[in-house]
């Protein structure tokens, strides 16, 4: 079960991502060249140099439900209807997170608590939104304001630890916990409409629309086992349809079927809701096509029903979410056991239509539960897989595995940065050295269509390839063996891995040898922290703030304040930061050591010729992070998803 | 002088039990906290760089404040109470009263740094019964303070810990921390202790008024530290308290102000004030929700959960992250005014719609 089964509930808002921007380009990290324009605003398309990194929701309110096969809109239908979504009430609220400025691509929500609150400010339900990363990034909204960031995404993982202080009066509440198992929640949401204007009151602001429902046991967090439609996308965020992937589920008994159009449709800008495309109809083929079709005529779909997305207060009721009835249409749910799901529109030919998005090939479809992990040297993590066809569990099936880049590497900025980097700061080649990281080659699912893929870091780590930023990237593809050639793949199905470096711990740290370069990083990247709490690059500052360091240092990365909020520290840069904090000098404060002990920067030690050469000049209108690399995707040659369904 | 109505004394020494105790030591907990929002929005409008030497006097005392606030929750809970701090009642409606209408007529609100707020309402606050008389810079001696005619802020300590003595060991029930709040590693052990007894009551009761108020023969805390008062006079004098061959005087090592320096704050900024769908509305709306929030995790921590207390000293550091934005958002209008915060007790996060 899912958000995708019943009961569940429906909410719309607003979020807040008041994520910093100097991290956007990686060549920011690097201290010796770093200058105070660096951290101004609009300078090298850096749109929030004082951003927190929070990421809260705020005007969210439950708007729709879905009950025993009844949609539920207000009120009178449950009391849930008009409550609304917050977060923690005791604590700080969230953050998103990049995994490194050389992956921007799967930007994850920590530390975040999401509460139902009744009109009395008592909360009804409560859990820990279990980390997560964004996937189907497209270019949705069509126009937009000055530095407008027109891709949306969507989110899906799940509530943990959930209680439930009072369900008392609403039947979907008590039908949702008697459903769900093991204190879990399944909850997604669509996140569009993004303001990066400091003028506009939608600055680091953006409309969400999401579902809760149920989760049980050995399902995964952050997808649904069910049918997977994929888009034929040259360039991956502008769909060749026009609507980008979304996921269905059909339900146990098979009388219905249930689709997330949450971030299917386009629109126009930020606040127009969704665009007219015309009618949109959800079909099954009637028979098994080997490729992917761009038209088809009525005697080669059966109807399953027209997807009412212009209706009014739809999307809004909704989040997306449709539940389609078959227990009149036996021969749909006949066809739907070995037939792919289409959403099409009328074409201008009598009886037929164009295909707008169709399911996976042959319905197979495999994908890494979580796919972000960041791993200390000699760490092993193990990534949860779960294969299926045409929604059902794929056993005894094998998943092979290949190096990749996905749509890391390169800086994140614009071909000029502004002043200009002196020394020059090259950007740093990413998954090298190859043993960094390893994973076996192929992996065997279980009768369940479960398995599991072990990812090792190696002892020694990757040692310090990049140069000026610690760490390096590894991107771990997938696919199934029994995939068919001309496969659509997800591309955004790959496993990210940060490996952090290794450090010897000294028995004696000093701020010079030993401290000033990572602060002085984390100082020139953050300039809300230096300018108003400590001044992380001055020894001076630093030691009039020692207690919240320490507290904010040992923090475990699930809290909200766990420093850095970037979240890219290794243990053993973290174990010495630590011992630093808590040493103490003839005059009591942490070792200063002098200023001879200091090291050089390292040089990068690989170079990224490509990535150099594929720097795209930032237009006013463009910020950088997600929009330069795509710009820089672009320039590199990204062309459609290859077979194993990840971009070479 | 600073006003307080002598029923509030007379009613500390008519306490029977160490319950009758609860509501005074209640309301010393609502006063500890309701000098923390002005003065900490004083501290947020200097802006960096500038004026720094006088945000580091103002966090001294915002710190102590809070060690106050904590000290008097320890004690309460010593003898048997619970701190109410979640509640819209605790926070002052800023402009407006201290809890006890202390200062009787006193207005306390929420605005920038000044020097006339610093004079007329700081060290109104802090005020001792017998200020120890302080040279202006390089004058002699002004005339003599008169006697006072109300009780103060430290009459109304003075009669608590009488009170606690006269009524003995027997009201105290919970000796412990937890359930009280000590934590060495923000206060050290020597300022925050487990009450357990009068005497320690009495010795933490001390603390509060000798780092507000200073002694009765000088305005020192501890050794070139002066108390609450007298570092509100260095700030509105421009000059450090030294001890002089004829007493004291603010003629010590300057303490400049720069008035360039301040964010030009709208005073006793609402929620109400700004329309939905604005900058300022979603940033006051954020920084009143952190504030709550604030209040939600110290309330957890003197009732039971001492641990959250980091949670709430996180939430301080979010607070003056968010004041940032919020004091450069420029509010239209002629004056050329910012937003300012609100510590609006709230439960919704809003702002937008």
């Amino acid at each position: 079960m899912s958000y995708l089964d019943s009961p569940r509930l429906h909410f719309i808002g607003w979020f807040q991502a008041d994520v910093s921007t100097i991290n956007n380009d990686v060549r920011f990290y690097q201290n010796s060249s770093f200058v105070p324009e660096y951290q101004q605003l609009d300078q090298n398309g850096s749109w929030n140099p004082e951003g927190t990194g929070v990421f809260r929701i705020l005007d969210c309110s439950v708007t729709g439900g879905y009950l025993k096969g009844r949609q539920l809109v207000s009120a009178g239908d449950d009391p849930v209807i008009g409550m609304t979504l917050q977060n923690a009430a005791d604590r700080a609220p969230g953050k998103l997170v990049d995994l490194d400025p050389q992956q921007q691509m799967v930007s994850e929500i920590w530390g975040m608590q999401v509460r139902l609150v009744d009109a009395n400010a008592k909360t009804m339900l409560q859990g820990e939104y279990s980390p997560a990363a964004f996937t189907n990034l497209w270019q949705r909204q069509q126009t937009g304001v000055r530095l407008d960031q027109q891709l949306a995404a969507c989110y899906q993982s799940v509530l943990e630890g959930v209680s439930w202080p009072d369900t008392s009066g609403s039947a979907l509440l008590e039908a949702l916990r008697a459903a769900s198992e093991g204190d879990k929640l399944s909850i997604e949401f669509n996140a569009y409409g993004y303001g990066r204007d400091s003028t506009i009151p939608r600055y680091t602001m953006g409309h969400i629309a999401g579902t809760i429902g149920p989760h049980k046991h050995g399902e995964p967090k952050h997808f649904t086992v069910g049918r997977q439609m994929i888009a034929n996308a040259p360039n991956f965020t502008q769909p060749g349809g026009g609507v980008e992937n979304f996921q269905a589920r059909l339900s146990d008994d098979g009388q219905s079927i249930t689709a997330d159009f949450g971030n299917t449709f386009p629109i126009h800008d930020a606040n127009s809701g969704l665009m007219d495309i015309g009618e949109v109809f959800l079909a099954v083929m009637t028979t098994n096509p080997a490729t992917p079709l761009t038209t088809v005529d009525s005697t080669q779909i059966q109807m399953i029903g027209e997807v009412p997305y212009l209706a009014t207060d739809w999307y809004r009721q909704t989040a997306g979410v449709q539940t389609f009835d078959l227990t009149k249409n036996s021969a749909a749910s006949q066809l739907l056991a070995a037939n792919p799901l289409v959403l099409l529109s009328p074409a201008a030919a009598a009886d037929t239509y164009k295909v707008l998005i169709q399911e996976s090939i042959e319905g197979y479809y495999v994908r890494a539960d979580s796919f972000v992990y960041r791993l200390d040297p000699g760490e092993t993590r193990t990534v949860d897989f779960h294969a299926s066809q045409f929604g059902l569990p794929l056993g005894n099936t094998t998943i092979n595995f290949s190096s990749t880049e996905g749509f890391m590497g390169g800086s994140g900025g614009g071909k000029r940065i502004s002043p200009p980097a002196r020394p020059n700061a090259a950007i740093p080649s990413i998954g090298t050295p190859a043993d960094g990281v390893t994973w076996p080659g192929t992996i065997q699912t279980d009768q369940n269509g479960f398995a599991s893929l072990t990812l090792t870091a190696s002892t020694s780590g990757p040692g310090r390839v990049r140069g000026y930023i610690a760490g390096q990237l590894y991107g771990v593809a997938y696919q199934l063996a029994a995939q068919p050639a001309g496969y659509l793949g997800n591309p955004m199905n790959y496993v990210s891995v940060l490996a952090y470096s290794r450090k010897e711990i000294p028995d004696h740290p000093t701020w010079y040898r030993d401290i000033q370069h990572l602060f002085t990083q984390y100082g020139n990247l953050y300039p809300i922290m230096g300018r108003y709490v400590v001044d992380l690059r001055n020894y001076n500052s630093v030691v009039t703030r020692l207690s919240i360091l320490k507290l904010a240092f040992s923090l475990p990365r699930h809290d909200a304040n766990h420093m850095p909020v970037t979240r890219d520290l290794g243990a053993s840069d973290r174990a010495i930061i630590l011992k630093w904090l808590d040493s103490e000098g003839q005059d009591g404060l942490p070792l200063l050591g002098t200023p001879a002990d200091l090291p050089a920067e390292a040089d990068v030690m690989v170079p990224d010729a490509h990535a150099a050469a594929s720097l795209a000049d930032l237009l006013p209108s463009q910020g950088a992070g997600k929009t330069a690399v795509l710009l820089q995707l672009e320039k590199r040659g990204l062309t459609a998803p290859t077979s194993d369904g990840v971009e070479k | 002088m600073i006003k307080l109505d002598r029923s509030i004394i007379r009613g500390i020494r008519a306490a029977q039990t160490g319950a009758d105790l609860h509501v005074y030591l209640r309301d010393a907990v609502k006063l500890e906290h309701s000098t923390i929002p002005p003065y900490l929005t004083a501290m947020f409008s200097l802006k960096p760089g500038v004026n720094q030497c006088i945000a580091d006097q103002i966090r001294s005392i915002v710190i102590q404040e809070m060690l106050h606030m904590t000290i008097a929750s320890n004690i309460l809970i010593a003898i048997g109470g619970h701190p109410e701090i979640n509640t819209k009642g605790f926070v002052p409606d800023y402009p407006g009263p201290l809890p006890m209408n202390i200062g009787e007529g006193l207005i306390v609100g929420i605005e920038a740094f000044s020097i006339p707020l610093v004079e007329k309402v700081f060290m109104a606050i802090e005020e001792p019964e017998n200020p120890v008389h302080v040279d202006p810079p390089s004058m002699l001696a002004a005339e003599a303070h008169t006697e006072p005619e109300y009780a103060t802020i430290g009459q109304f300590y003075d009669a608590i810990a009488e009170q606690i003595r006269k009524l003995g060991p027997s009201i105290f029930v919970n000796t412990t921390a937890p359930p009280q709040v000590v934590s060495p590693l923000w206060f050290s052990p020597d300022r925050l202790f487990p009450i357990t007894d009068p005497a320690s009551a009495c010795r933490a009761i001390e603390i509060i008024k000798i780092e507000g108020e200073g002694t009765s023969t000088e305005p020192f805390q501890r050794p070139g530290d002066a108390a609450h008062y007298y570092k509100f006079g260095e700030i509105a004098e421009g000059r450090r308290v030294v001890k002089t061959p004829d007493g004291y005087a603010y003629d010590g090592p300057p303490v400049l102000f720069d008035p360039a320096g301040v964010w030009p704050l709208k005073p006793n900024c609402k929620i109400s004030d700004f329309a939905e769908g604005t900058q300022a509305r979603t940033r006051i709306e954020s920084f009143a929700w952190s504030y709550s929030n604030l209040l939600n995790a110290l309330h957890d921590a003197f009732n039971g959960r001492p641990e959250r207390l980091e949670t709430a000293i996180g939430l301080m550091y979010d607070l003056r992250v968010q004041a940032v934005a919020l004091m450069q958002t420029d509010i239209g209008g002629d004056r050329g005014q910012t937003a300012g915060p609100s510590f609006e007790y709230v439960d919704t996060q809003g702002g937008m719609s």
